[in-house]
């Protein structure tokens, strides 16, 4: 008898101890104190190096179709099938969100009622943004289209449904700080750490990812299996195995044109990413360049060790 | 510099392509290759790397069309099994693949009249006329060539 209501404890406490670890934790009120007012113009520049038409725009969408934001892209991963929602600025998108209900949501991953993002929405990336480049793209996002009509739900087996779930794996997973050290002294090789590692959301294709989905850092950008179907997405440092080959200047006119070096073209995901890339100043993917050729080269991370 | 030399020897070798006609996957790879060559110096061009030469232009945007006009012949029943990276969507729907090549044809022999007698006379006139050729590459080998990964 005292043996079971131990146990009852044990599972009690057990309980309460998920649930306060769990927790979504909201951005500070402070956050966003001391910002300028959002810049449009400024966040359409944030708008295309987060690459949120990807997801958020229909399927192929091209020109003005990829600011039409209701939603609808389904990823096919083996967690479930996630379905990017209406992010316009219609009352079934995020109409009438605060800056604060916006940043709550690219910076921390917690929705304006309080619960947990699936990580599908790479906050662990957006959360490196700063946060007036935040407030700058609400700004432009309010500019866009408005679109009517809610998408389908996510279909998601157990465990995965459970959103809770969802605040311990953001414990071991968010890592807002910067992925790779690298000196102050270059300032494109800066901003590119910025892009790259933030808004450019890069390390969630080309990084491997653990059994519970969390990104392997110490293989950051080494290649990865692809999130859905079962190609693999290139290592991208400067390695043999990755960019070795392929000069500051391949590299920010493949980002620009969609050719390689070789004058191949680009595929497969990677073809949406260089459509919003080729929209940014020439300084920005010049940028992404330097910051890959000066990253740690290491052997394709997508292969088992030997 | 290493680009336009690189392209200078595709370009050669475009010449020697029909010697292996009897190995149609030989023969189209070698096309791509004068294409790519091509893509080369004219993306070098545009950039700036390489000086401007009207003449260049020209022979860059008349390879596309000759390898546009030849390109299709290259793709007989069975040649889908070996060393290629050509889809099995080509043979499931070869109309759909001629009139993908055709369009690639038509666009380049738009871009040698617009090169006029001597090519284009400046690097805008240049993008103008390369520009909708370019375009091809990519649409073509989404829906038709097998990704590298
Ligand atoms: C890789 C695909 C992907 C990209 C890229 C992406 N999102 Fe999302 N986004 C999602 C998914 C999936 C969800 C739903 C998450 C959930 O339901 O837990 C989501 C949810 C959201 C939400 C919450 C919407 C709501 O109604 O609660 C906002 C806001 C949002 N995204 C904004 C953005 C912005 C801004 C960008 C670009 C900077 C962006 N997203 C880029 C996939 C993406
Ligand atoms: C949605 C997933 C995804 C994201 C996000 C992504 N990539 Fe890629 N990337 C790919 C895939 C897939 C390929 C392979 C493309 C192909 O097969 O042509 C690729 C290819 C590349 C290549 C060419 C490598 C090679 O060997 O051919 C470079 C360079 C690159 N990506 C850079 C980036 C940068 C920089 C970013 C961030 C701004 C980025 N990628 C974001 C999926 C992604």
């Amino acid at each position: 008898m005292k043996a079971a209501l131990a146990a009852g404890a044990l599972v009690v406490a057990g309980g309460l101890v998920f649930w306060l670890a769990s927790a979504p934790g909201t951005l500070p009120a402070e956050a966003l104190a001391g910002l300028e007012d959002g810049d449009a113009a400024r966040g359409e520049r944030v708008f295309w190096a987060g690459g949120c038409a990807s997801c958020h725009a229909a399927e192929d969408a091209e020109g003005e179709a990829r600011l039409r934001l209701g939603g609808g892209l389904r990823l096919e991963t083996p967690f479930g099938d996630f379905v990017a929602p209406n992010i316009s600025p219609h009352a079934d998108g995020i109409g009438g969100w605060s800056d604060e209900a916006f940043a709550n949501a690219m910076l921390r991953g917690v929705s304006p009622d309080g619960r947990h993002y699936y990580p599908s929405f790479p906050y662990t990336s957006y959360a490196r943004m700063r946060p007036q480049d935040v407030v700058d793209l609400h700004a432009f996002m309010q500019t866009l289209p408005a679109v009517e009509g809610e998408t389908d739900g996510h279909a998601l087996g157990f465990p995965y449904a459970f959103r809770r779930g969802i605040g311990l794996w953001k414990r071991l997973n968010m890592h807002p700080g910067p992925v790779v050290a690298l000196g102050d002294g270059d300032e494109a090789v800066a901003r590119g750490r910025y892009l790259v590692e933030g808004p450019g959301h890069c390390g969630e294709c080309h990084t491997p990812r653990d059994g519970f989905g969390g990104l392997d850092l110490a293989n950051w950008l080494a290649g990865a299996a692809a999130a859905e179907g079962d190609g693999v997405v290139p290592n991208i440092t400067p390695s043999e195995d990755g960019l070795a080959g392929w000069s500051a200047a391949d590299i920010a006119y493949y980002l620009e044109s969609g050719f390689t070096p070789s004058f191949d073209t680009v595929g497969g995901a990677m073809v949406a990413v260089q459509e919003n890339m080729a929209e940014l100043p020439a300084e920005d993917r010049q940028a992404i360049a330097a910051y890959l050729k000066a990253i740690p080269g290491r052997p394709d991370g997508h292969r088992p060790a030997p | 510099m290493k680009k336009a030399v690189f392209a200078l020897s595709v370009l050669a070798l475009s010449a020697t392509a029909t010697v292996a006609a009897d190995d149609p996957i030989a023969v189209r790879k070698a096309l791509m290759q004068a294409n790519a060559g091509a893509a080369g110096v004219s993306a070098a061009m545009l950039k700036g790397e390489m000086d401007y030469n009207p003449a260049v232009a020209k022979a860059a945007l008349a390879t596309f069309y000759g390898v546009a006009s030849a390109f299709g012949d290259y793709f007989p029943e069975g040649s889908d099994a070996g060393d290629t990276r050509a889809a099995p969507a080509i043979w499931e729907d070869m109309d759909g693949f001629q009139a993908a090549v055709g369009e690639f044809r038509s666009d380049a022999m738009a871009g040698v009249q617009a090169a006029g007698e001597n090519g284009p006379a400046d690097r805008e006139a240049f993008q103008a006329a390369v520009g909708p050729v370019l375009e091809n590459c990519r649409s073509c080998h989404e829906d038709y060539q097998l990704k590298r990964n």
